[in-house]
């Protein structure tokens, strides 16, 4: 299984867009400012997989998009009445749902990947790391009004 | 006359949004939704609150959604009750396997109210 990186961002991006855009109500489009890291506190969420590729994804936003995201995917009137663990939760699905979409893209028929259980986390200068053999792919994209950073962390096992 | 429905995924926010979906599809479905969070409380709350249509995430903690169509099928209390799943995996060898296994229908998140009432519209 031989992926080139530009084939794997392209499925990161095209896979995110499919999630926001299904669900959401949001466009996604890269963004074409310098990313200076997400100002105040954020919301990591991330998921594992392992198989023919190993890795981590990882989809960062600031707390106020996080809960627009939230927001638009419960069909809340009013984003204040949705809780941190909704929140947070909402995070987690859109990493698996992003993780499942880019999964279908580059996975062939017959090879297997296994993904994890998403999780969530808070705080400031979040950033997941897998060693230094990973590969990285990152990229900065506008939600609306907003930005996200997308990660994905990749090695091909021996 | 209303269907009756339960909804399995550990995610009580993804629950919500197919609740959700579910209402905003126009289907005729009962007031009361149930929900569980993996395969073994779903199976539990069948027991005593039988259901028309089952929605099942299948990567879930504890019970997964492959594991529960293979117990769920098991049980002829059950025979009658129609197993959707609901999955970020597109892989068509998990939906043959999983259909072979019992399950009568596969909706591939993300999804629309459309998808969701066309799946679930020869059950209703």
């Amino acid at each position: 299984m031989a992926l080139a990186q530009e084939s794997l961002l392209q499925a990161l991006l095209d896979g995110t867009r499919d999630v926001f855009e299904t669900m959401m109500f949001m466009t996604v489009e890269p963004s074409n400012e310098m990313y200076e890291g997400i100002d105040g506190e954020a919301l990591l969420g991330s998921i594992t997989f392992e198989g023919v590729i190993e890795g981590c994804l990882g989809i960062c936003t600031s707390l106020d998009s996080a809960r627009a995201i939230a927001c638009n995917m419960m069909g809340a009137d009013n984003p204040d009445t949705l809780s941190s663990v909704e929140i947070a939760d909402a995070m987690g699905e859109v990493a698996n749902m992003v993780m499942g979409a880019v999964k279908g893209k580059i996975v062939a028929s017959g090879d297997d990947i296994h993904v994890s259980i998403p999780t969530v986390v808070r705080g400031t200068e979040l950033q997941n790391s897998l060693g230094d053999d990973a590969h990285e792919i990152t990229e900065t994209v506008s939600l609306d009004e907003s930005i996200a950073r997308l990660t994905l962390l990749y090695r091909f096992p021996a | 006359m209303a269907k009756t429905l339960m909804v399995v995924d550990d995610s009580a926010t993804m629950r919500k949004i197919i609740t959700r979906t579910i209402r905003k599809a126009g289907l005729s479905v009962a007031d009361e939704i149930l929900e569980a969070g993996d395969g073994g409380e779903a199976l539990e709350k069948l027991k005593s609150s039988p259901v028309d249509i089952v929605l099942c995430d299948i990567n879930m903690p504890g019970m997964n959604g492959l594991e529960f169509v293979k117990q769920a099928r098991q049980d002829p209390a059950n025979a009658n009750t129609k197993i959707i799943m609901i999955s970020t995996e597109s892989a068509e060898d998990l939906i043959h396997g999983v259909k072979a296994d019992g399950a009568d229908g596969y909706v591939t998140k993300p999804f629309t109210p459309e998808t969701i009432q066309k799946e679930l519209s020869p059950f209703m």
